[in-house]
């Protein structure tokens, strides 16, 4: 329970196919910018909805842009607000979680009970409300994406940090005389991680598609940025027309998602 | 039951500790009913005098305090920007979520069982890991995604139902129901994949325990090992899945209801949100808090009645 991620990763013999669609879709997210892609904006109004082309291997949407080019831009919002809040929830969580259950005595019957109050937290009205008073701006809401998904974290690492507390090493390293923070920094935190690990991963996917939802209710990201959420919602109406529009998004978000969580699904 | 007692008292301090919050983080929203109606071209004089006929010049706390009082009265408030009172604006909406919420379950929960049942007996069927494999996709996928794809195949490949829902929100039951298919299929999907696996995990487990064992070496009936040993040991983790998913079914329909435009809670509370109309926001996050939290309390109790182990552990 204990060991390394990424060496119990290794040790699962992950299928080709799940590392080949994260390593795929991690290149794409990166490099979109620096391919010769055709522009993402750019409205060719004599070619509308157009099937696969030479010149536009995906077709067209209803404003004439590039599919093949909006769909290998149209993850980098979402992945680049996941990761920004991933983070935050990861760390503030963890710490919580930790010193939660390092202190003990009230401390730790306050921060379960703020714990259990944020779990009961309707989010997604609450990021709509969010986004739709204070703006579509990113910042905010990767900070509230962060925040809203900490409760989780900081659960596991509370449980986590608990089973550790009884373990020798760690008591070994109170005879020794170590106090609170260096047991927190040298003892449990490098511990806690490898158990968060999965949990972080999993929100990681929970954020990743709560802003695409956001998006295809059209209060994440704001037209005219390419994301695979808005660029369904954008193509809903053309389904009959052009199914490509709404298809070759969903693939993708799918297999992002699926891949993800086929890396540390242990079952 | 004293233990009882004290979950029911824990559920009303933290509603009401929800509640405060709510009410205090809608009301530092930007905007509130006033400027919600008169929109942006609202002069400084209008909107001054609408505060004031409306007792929204009032210090936050005064008003938290006769939103209270008057929602112990069974008042929900008023909405200045539709001009209804709130419970007209809400009830009709609350009742089409309902349906659909019904029909979902109907849909997902006695198959899910039925289905767990039978993979939990045999994992290793290969159709069981087939069944398992799409469970997985369906718990992960958003809904929208789950919705779209069910629309692009039911309603425009293969036109089985209405797509876009163009039924109004006060419409009888029976015009709602050709309409209600679509949104019930999608919400089914994904509680059939939570309840379905979790009845198959239960199942796993409990088939292999010695109460099961020593029924069979009785030379019970494998049919009514499984009717009388197997399936009520194995339902508590089951409800429990299924009271919580239950309320699900009521409070995070918000998506589902936007792609098929269904006149539903959660089509409403997104509506309210873009409209800025505080007065219909803070019911229904209440209603979701006040769903969420009867549905935990509920699914312990049921374990509690279901399991005789956790009965006498109190």
């Amino acid at each position: 329970m204990l060991g390394n991620p990424l060496a119990s990763l290794r040790s699962q013999r992950i299928k080709p196919l799940v590392l080949f669609t994260i390593v795929f879709h991690v290149f794409v997210a990166l490099l979109a910018p620096l391919l010769p892609l055709a522009s993402t904006d750019a409205q060719d109004s004599g070619s509308l909805l157009q099937g696969p082309s030479l010149e536009h291997w995906l077709g067209t949407d209803s404003l004439g842009r590039d599919v093949f080019s909006r769909l290998l831009h149209g993850g980098r919002p979402s992945l680049l607000i996941a990761v920004i809040a991933t983070l935050i929830s990861a760390l503030t969580g963890i710490v919580i979680g930790s010193l939660s259950a390092l202190a003990g005595g009230w401390l730790d019957d306050a921060l379960s009970r703020l714990i259990d109050f944020m779990l009961a937290l309707p989010t997604l009205i609450l990021l709509l409300l969010i986004s739709s008073f204070f703006g579509q701006d990113p910042v905010i809401l990767s900070l509230a994406l962060g925040l809203m998904y900490l409760a989780p974290i900081a659960r596991v690492a509370r449980s986590t940090t608990q089973t550790l507390l009884a373990r020798d090493f760690v008591r070994v390293a109170r005879l020794q005389g170590a106090g609170n923070l260096a047991i927190l920094g040298g003892e449990v935190l490098p511990n806690v991680w490898r158990v968060v690990f999965t949990e972080v991963t999993m929100q990681f996917t929970w954020i990743l598609l709560a802003f695409s939802s956001l998006s295809f209710l059209g209060l994440g990201a704001s037209p005219p940025t390419p994301e695979w959420g808005l660029m369904i919602a954008e193509s809903r109406s053309y389904m009959t027309l052009n199914p490509i529009l709404v298809i070759a998004p969903i693939l993708m978000l799918a297999s992002l998602v699926l891949a993800i969580q086929a890396l540390v699904d242990h079952e | 039951m004293k233990n009882l007692a004290r979950r029911i008292f824990f559920a009303l301090v933290t509603f009401v500790a929800l509640a405060v919050v709510s009410f205090i983080g809608v009301d530092a929203l930007p905007g509130d009913g006033c400027t919600a109606l008169l929109g942006r071209f609202g002069s400084a004089e209008k909107v001054a005098e609408c505060r004031r006929a409306n007792e929204l010049d009032k210090p936050v706390l005064a008003r938290m305090g006769d939103w209270s009082l008057a929602l112990i009265k069974g008042d929900l408030g008023y909405s200045i920007k539709r001009d209804l009172p709130v419970a007209d604006v809400i009830v009709p909406r609350l009742r089409n979520t309902a349906v659909m919420a019904v029909v979902a379950a109907l849909i997902a929960f006695p198959a899910s069982i039925l289905v767990g049942l039978r993979l939990g007996r045999f994992p290793q069927s290969r159709l069981g890991r087939v069944t398992n494999q799409f469970s997985v996709i369906a718990m992960t996928l958003p809904e929208f995604v789950i919705a779209t794809v069910l629309w692009l195949v039911l309603s425009i490949w293969i036109p089985i139902f209405p797509g876009v829902n163009v039924v109004p929100s006060n419409a009888t039951i029976l015009e709602l129901l050709p309409n209600v298919w679509l949104p019930a299929l999608t919400l089914a999907a994904v509680i059939f994949a939570h309840s379905m696996r979790t009845m198959r995990a239960s199942v796993m487990n409990v088939k292999g325990m010695p109460f099961v064992e020593s029924a069979r070496l009785r030379g019970t009936k494998e049919k009514i090992t499984v009717r009388r040993h197997i399936v009520p040991a194995a339902m508590p983790p089951v409800l429990n899945v299924i009271a919580i998913d239950g309320s699900w079914l009521l409070t995070g329909t918000f998506v589902t209801e936007a792609v098929f435009n269904y006149q539903g809670l959660g089509r409403l509370a997104i509506d309210a949100i873009s409209d800025r109309d505080t007065a219909l926001i803070l019911p229904i996050i209440l209603f979701g808090l006040a769903v969420y939290l009867i549905a935990s309390l509920l699914a312990d109790a049921l374990v509690k009645i279901f399991d005789p182990r956790q009965r006498n552990a109190e």
